[in-house]
């Protein structure tokens, strides 16, 4: 099977951990991966924003970059998400009809890492192990947006080692919302706030999810917090074997 | 009165500008209207006896008291009822059944009460057009059985009858009912089940939750619902 | 004890602060949150049961989402067959362009019935076209008669939700409104005693005052009909006793025909307070001889909502049928409460209703007091779109923002821009990568994190750390990695 990886900007720029746990995963399952280098961004926080313009922009390059590609696989359920939600729009309100056919036959190929595992190449024992407690965040990209159900619980499930700590209100959203974060720092705060206490509650020693998004806005304030709690994406548990164990990210 | 006027014609012409169809009228709104979704469950699927008993269920859940009987111990019941609550004044909609006035109690009937004589009644009996099982629903389309708004709404304890026939599983059926056209062989309350002009839904007796969200029973409603459900004979 | 009035601003959105700084004094009011959090949590619970028992809840939404989305569609035919039928059935319908018109039609009414007080039954409309405060300049005192509205208007306070409105204030700051308005020295914060004390306030208002206003939460074209759902029974009152009966509903509150109320009400009872069905419904038709009020008006209101109808997307806001669920569910609201957002009609649904009432020229902070979570959306019963909505109009902010020459002071709307320039190629990103971990190595502390940062990062780091920048980015790792390369420290760390 062959797949090309879109690791998004900020993973790129902030969290190559989790690309290059992407990488040994999808390669140990094997997955015959590739990686486009003119890849950037795919328009998201210009969209949230409302910039429309640019995030079309940004929606027609990752188009034309990926029209070709077999498989694409992304680490971030948010960037899927707006693949899917808001690309049609976008293409539909300043694209032609060429760019609509190319991105219509794009986008069935376009795959969240824990859907390409489950439902692209059927596993879900990927072979990890992880001997720690660990608590899943559910980021409301990956539960509302895209509706990836149980899937990580299923992946999580089959980690050898690995005690799953159920999270208090999981459907509840951590405050980060991209510019939401700056832009209402202070209500994105109050929100974190809560979202921490129940992630502490768990009594875990990693929070992980399926955006680095939502761990970057967790992470920070477990850091600034001296919480004793790290976060750590799925990729990199599932990556994780005996003979190379993840290390901590945050 | 001209700026209404004008404001009327104002707003049709914004509103028919605003949709791309603007030269529709009633009749391709009706051929639209026919073919939108109604998927959801239209058709009760419990037992008589088991939709009864919902009925019950959820009226109790509701705080109502709920008796049952047959027909022929109706005004026992009702008697007994009347008894129990130790009120002695009651007003009742002009043409409930007369075998429904217990004797030896004070009654109104309505042949025009003015507030102030309904208000200093202490109870109110009736009939009603429906109920619907599945949210504990007594409808009221105020018929002459059922009293006008004002009777079933300033006495603090509310008797209503209910005859089993009238119970529905669910809220869609209850609508259905109210689209059957009348026809020779309907009673005089089948009859009241058209599409009413004047119509109460109560659910359980007067609530709030506006303070902590704690459930009050009893702001300005009756306080009291009593429901006797007659089943029928044989 | 602070008195709710005092603490906020009227709820007009042409005077409100932006939602950034409104939420400031509710932040820092752990009182009030904690009340907000509190009622949220026991609705949601409540919600939460009761569509779970539902198994046709998802074609009631599409039901119910199909026969609102005709009903505007065909918003002219059934506004006429409405006032027709209406009109037939003995009542007068009034119709109102804007809010001065709506509270202008409503004062001549009160004047011909030489009113100089009325009853009302809990209207947001009324209050979206503040008709209280209008009415008693002119010499009308309004008595509110929803329990949560009586404590308002005692209270001095302002509504910050549309089906709870005083879920904001708790029950000994109840006793005190109620102690100190109705001279009860004695009074509990018993809720009991409390809803007691307004029934006996209320009841002579009631029995004597020949007047009063309503809203609707349905108008039935195919009937003339008109709905009203409540669970204290002062609708009930209000709609039954009075001679005269006024009631004002916003244009967008038609339903094509009776039969639809058997989606409706389904959904809204369970949505808004967590019942199989509210207490009561009334449903009446013009006049009844006999029976009510012997003359009704309806005011039909535009104030916006036809610009609101006239845009494809748009449209779906007016769908709404004010359950509040979306404010239920929505983590913003249960940590602002409704007074940040400026308007009666808070939470997400006001944050997509009340910038296009409008007409986008105030409460443009609105569209983004949303982390998108999208909660609003799997709860609506129309299923309206509010995420897609609020996305709209944030793209119609920017495109405000981009013809004011203040621009440039912006550092999000440049930060933004320029990001744009960035994405567009990869080697231009991933220049500014480099040039990024640069700026950011000086803010980066030994332990190889963020602390503080200036402008507008600096919002981010007044409550949250950031991780410093890896070395080494994941596409440089790549290319770096060689075609055959597989194994050893590919998953670790930075350090």
């Amino acid at each position: 099977m062959r797949a090309s990886l879109f690791i998004t900007c900020y993973n790129d720029t902030l969290y190559p951990e989790t690309g290059r746990a992407v990488v040994r995963l999808l390669e140990r399952l094997g997955v015959e991966l590739d990686f486009h280098p003119k890849q950037t961004c795919c328009g998201q926080m210009h969209a949230n924003t409302g910039f429309r313009c640019e995030a079309f922009s940004q929606a027609k390059r990752f188009v034309r970059l990926y029209q070709d590609t077999e498989t694409v696989v992304i680490p971030s359920s948010s960037c899927v998400a707006m693949i899917r939600d808001q690309y049609p729009a976008l293409i539909e309100e300043l694209g032609n009809e060429e760019l609509g056919h190319q991105f219509a036959t794009l986008l069935p190929r376009i795959f969240e890492l824990s859907e390409f595992l489950i439902d692209r190449l059927g596993v879900e024992d990927v072979g990890a192990y992880f001997p720690h407690r660990v608590t899943y965040h559910a980021s409301c990209h990956g539960l509302r947006g895209i509706h990836l159900g149980d899937r990580p619980f299923r992946l999580l499930a089959k980690v050898r080692g690995l005690d799953q700590a159920p999270l208090p209100n999981l459907d509840r959203c951590c405050g980060f919302g991209g510019t939401f974060s700056v832009k209402n720092a202070e209500v994105s705060s109050a929100m974190l706030a809560v979202k921490l206490q129940d992630v502490v509650s768990t009594g875990a020693e990693y929070c992980t999810a399926l955006d680095n998004s939502c761990l970057m806005h967790l992470g920070g304030a477990m850091h600034r917090q001296y919480a004793g709690m790290k976060t750590i994406h799925m990729a990199q548990i599932l990556a994780s074997t005996e003979e190379f164990p993840a290390e901590a990210t945050l | 009165m001209s700026a209404i006027v004008q404001s009327r014609k104002m707003i049709l012409d914004r509103v028919r500008a605003a949709i791309q169809h603007p030269g529709k009228d009633l009749a391709d709104a009706a051929v639209e209207y026919s073919a939108l979704p109604h998927n959801y469950t239209r058709r009760g699927s419990l037992s008589t006896a088991a939709r009864l008993q919902l009925l019950i269920d959820r009226l109790r859940e509701y705080d109502a008291e709920v008796l049952e009987c047959n027909a022929g111990e109706l005004p026992a019941v009702i008697a007994a009822q009347l008894a129990a609550s130790g009120r002695h004044t009651f007003v009742a909609p002009a043409r409930l059944p007369a075998d429904w006035l217990a004797p030896g109690y004070e009654w109104r009937l309505d042949h025009g009460l003015n507030t102030a004589e309904i208000e200093e009644a202490e109870g109110v009996v009736t009939a009603a057009s429906c109920a619907v099982a599945d949210s504990g629903t007594i409808v009221i389309h105020h018929t002459a059985a059922e009293g006008r708004r004002v009777l079933t709404l300033l006495p603090d304890w509310h008797l209503c009858i209910l005859r089993a026939s009238q119970v529905v599983e669910v809220l869609p059926e209850y609508f259905d009912r109210c689209r059957q056209q009348p026809n020779s062989h309907s009673s005089e309350e089948d009859l009241s089940m058209v599409t009413p002009a004047l119509a109460t839904y109560i659910s359980g007796p007067s609530a709030t939750a506006d303070i902590e969200m704690t459930r009050i029973k009893g702001v300005h409603g009756p306080r009291f619902l009593h429901v006797i459900l007659v089943r029928e004979q044989g | 004890m602070s008195r709710p009035a005092a603490t906020h601003p009227v709820l007009d959105p042409t005077l409100a602060p932006p939602f950034p700084q409104a939420v400031l004094p509710v932040l820092r009011n752990p009182q009030l949150r904690k009340n907000v959090a509190h009622a949220i949590d026991v609705i949601q619970a409540k919600r939460a049961s009761l569509v779970a028992e539902k198994t046709d809840w998802q074609e009631l939404r599409s039901a119910a989402s199909a026969i609102r989305t005709h009903a505007l569609e065909n918003l002219g035919t059934y506004l006429e067959q409405f006032e027709t039928r209406c009109t037939a059935a003995g009542g007068t319908v009034h119709w109102a362009a804007d809010a001065a018109q709506a509270r202008q039609i409503i004062l001549d009414l009160l004047r011909q019935e030489k009113a100089s007080e009325v009853i009302k039954i809990k209207t947001m409309t009324s209050a979206e076209i503040q008709l209280n405060p209008f009415l008693e300049a002119n010499g009308v005192h309004a008595f509110e008669t929803d329990l949560a509205e009586i404590i308002l208007q005692l209270g001095e306070g302002e509504p910050s939700h549309i089906v709870v409105p005083a879920l904001h204030v708790n029950r000994s700051q109840v006793r005190e409104i109620f102690a100190r308005t109705m001279g009860l020295k004695d009074l509990s914060d018993d809720p009991k005693v409390l809803t007691n004390a307004a029934r006996t306030y209320l009841r002579k208002k009631f029995l004597t005052i020949p007047t009063a206003i309503s809203g609707a939460n349905f108008l039935i074209a195919e009937t003339g009909g008109v709905v009203v759902v409540e669970s204290e029974g002062n609708g009930r009152m209000c709609l039954t006793l009075p001679q005269t009966m006024i009631t004002l509903a916003g244009i967008e509150k038609v339903l094509p025909r009776f039969q639809d109320l058997e989606v409706m009400l389904q959904l809204l009872a369970r949505s808004a307070t967590g019942e199989r069905m509210n207490p009561y419904t009334s449903i009446w038709t013009g006049v009844t001889p006999g029976d009510g009020p012997q003359k009704f008006h309806v005011v039909l209101l535009d104030n916006g909502r036809s610009s609101i109808l006239a845009r494809s997307k748009h449209r779906q806001t007016l769908k709404c049928i004010r359950c509040a669920a979306c404010m239920n569910t929505c983590p913003v609201y249960r940590q602002t409460g409704g007074h940040a957002y400026g308007s009666v009609y808070p939470g997400p649904i006001g944050a997509i209703l009340t910038p296009q009432l409008m007409q986008m020229h105030h409460a443009q902070s609105l569209p983004y007091a949303s982390s998108l979570c999208g909660a609003c959306y799997e709860v609506c019963p129309v299923k309206i779109n509010i995420p897609e909505v609020l996305l709209e109009l944030r793209a119609e902010v920017i495109d405000q923002e981009r013809k004011q020459p203040g621009r440039a002071l912006d550092p999000m709307y440049w930060g933004l821009r320029i990001a744009n320039v960035l994405f567009s190629r990869a080697w231009i990103f991933h220049t500014a990568q480099w040039f990024g971990r640069i700026g950011l190595g000086l803010f980066t502390r030994k332990d190889g994190w963020i602390h503080s940062l200036p402008s507008v990062g600096g919002k981010w780091t007044q409550t949250r750390d950031l991780r410093g920048l890896p070395n080494q980015t994941f596409h440089s790792w790549w290319a770096s990695r060689g075609p055959q390369s597989n194994g050893v420290e590919l998953i670790g760390g930075t350090k």
